[in-house]
């Protein structure tokens, strides 16, 4: 039965998939009860309990402030902001907003970050997943 | 059950990794924003353009990448050739050089002082020790033969090593002695004479009126520099009166002139030779405690001589030295009781009974 039961459900929620994961962190605990029971999966159940273990231990903080080292001082910083003067350059000193800048940075940030600095951190990661993942 | 747990495993490792990628992507935007936030609020107030003010400054201050020039476009070695003249002592002097030079030219370094103290010393080192010749001759017997030989030796072997003027002692010793014997030549005690060699008659005469002049044994083997003692009294401790008349007949000729009485007790012309002779050694042997061991042998001759003499001595009672000295006229005169003085000091310590006796005797044999 609980075969069956698998084999019916998808794999994924469609509702866990949509939200994006800050809905986790701000449920209630009545909501939470709700959501789980009823649309989250073992392995979004296992995905919250991570992330709020990450949060409640320091883990997420530690690894912010490791990769805003890393990305400064490998020159990722100096170039995201020559990419901002540019684009500051371009929209106009006086009429730039935060949601500009963001969807003119973000992707390239996000191409930009050196591998080096990715292995490290997602290595930190699987080390924290492993010791502390069900 | 096992059916679940193979695909849980392997969703769990996908899911895992999948996972690690979310929380990786996560943190990524995180910074992302965190610099978007920060570049907006630095536009907003005013302070993302600050680095670039202007093109002209912009240009003043670029990093200079020229060969022999550092990026701020100074030369290195600029000052290495350049002479700078001494306010004070208007020399020319090196820049590198400069403020070491102006500290000892103006005396106010930390080491300046130091340094004029030593050279100060070191003169007053030679000065003192010729006025220590002339002076305590008279007074401290004791300290003169030996002690003072000893402050006077190390003082020497001190100015000699310290000063940069060591040199220039020794050009005076060997050269131009015939013109400076008055004030350098004494400054050396004991370790070196003056050579005669350089000197004439009448100054040779002169100079052995005033001082030893025995030829110093360390140099009698070597033709150029054969030196006279120096010491500035007939009475040096290091020389018998044998060696002195030695002397005086070797360089002035068998008629030499009589050994001149500065400090001396009995050494006059009205002497026979070997009575006078035997006379010096008997006075030697009083003061043999004192003498310095290079005259152990002529010391020990003279107390063998004076040995025999002895119970002789004993009986007779001691006269007023005094009406002896003032009786044999002439010659002891003044000297005579500072002499007789001395010889009292110096035979205080072995021998008191038997000095005013063999004194005695010998101005009854005087008179």
């Amino acid at each position: 039965m609980a075969a069956r039961r698998r084999n019916h459900r998808p794999k994924r929620c469609f509702l866990s998939e949509a939200t994006p994961p800050i809905l986790v962190k701000t449920e209630t605990s009545a909501f939470n009860f709700l959501w789980k029971s009823k649309t989250m999966s073992k392995e979004s159940r296992m995905r919250a309990t991570i992330n709020q273990k990450l949060t409640e231990m320091g883990e997420r903080e530690r690894l912010k402030e490791i990769l805003r080292a890393r990305l400064t001082e490998c020159g990722w910083k100096d170039q995201m902001k020559a990419h901002c003067k540019e684009v500051i350059k371009e929209k106009g000193l006086e009429h730039i907003t935060v949601d500009d800048l963001v969807v003119e940075i973000t992707p390239k940030g996000r191409a930009l970050v050196p591998d080096s600095v990715k292995k490290d951190l997602l290595h930190r990661i699987r080390a924290f997943l492993a010791q502390h993942a069900s | 059950m096992k059916m679940e747990d193979m695909p849980l495993s392997g969703l769990d490792n996908t899911r895992l990794e999948a996972l690690a990628h979310d929380i990786y992507s996560e943190l990524v935007e995180d910074a992302c924003l965190g610099l978007c936030f920060e570049v907006h609020r630095a536009v907003k107030q005013g302070y993302f353009f600050l680095d670039e003010t202007d093109q002209e400054s912009m240009k003043e201050f670029e990093i200079v990448d020229q060969p022999g020039v550092d990026i701020f476009g100074q030369v290195y070695n600029q000052w290495k050739n350049k002479e700078c003249e001494c306010p004070n002592c208007k020399r020319l002097i090196a820049a590198s050089r400069f403020a070491p030079h102006l500290e000892k030219c103006l005396g106010m370094g930390r080491n300046s002082s130091r340094i004029a103290n030593r050279r100060l010393a070191s003169s007053n080192n030679m000065s003192k020790s010729e006025s220590d010749q002339e002076d305590n001759d008279d007074l401290n017997d004791n300290d003169w033969s030996y002690g003072a030989e000893k402050k006077a030796k190390k003082r020497k072997s001190e100015k000699s090593q310290n000063s940069p003027r060591r040199s220039k002692s020794l050009k005076h010793k060997n050269g131009e002695l015939g013109s400076s014997v008055g004030a350098e030549s004494y400054k050396y005690n004991y370790n070196t004479g003056i050579s005669y060699e350089t000197l004439g008659p009448d100054e040779v005469r002169s100079l052995l009126t005033t001082q030893c002049g025995v030829i110093s044994e360390h140099t009698k083997n070597v033709d150029v520099y054969a030196t006279l003692c120096p010491t500035r009294s007939q009475r040096c401790p290091q020389h018998t009166d044998e060696q002195r008349r030695a002397v005086r007949v070797f360089l002035l000729g068998p008629s030499a002139p009589a050994l001149p009485d500065a400090d001396a007790v009995v050494e006059t012309d009205s002497f026979d030779i070997p009575e006078g002779q035997t006379l010096m050694s008997r006075l030697q042997w009083e003061d043999s405690p004192d003498i310095s061991p290079t005259d152990s042998a002529s010391s020990k001759a003279s107390t063998n001589h004076s040995d025999s003499r002895k119970p002789k001595k004993k009986k007779k009672p001691s006269l007023g030295l005094n009406s002896g000295g003032g009786g044999s006229g002439s010659l002891a005169g003044g000297g005579s009781s500072s002499s007789q003085s001395n010889i009292s000091i110096s035979t205080k310590k072995k021998r008191p009974k038997l000095s005013a006796p063999s004194l005695s005797s010998i101005y009854d044999d005087l008179n």
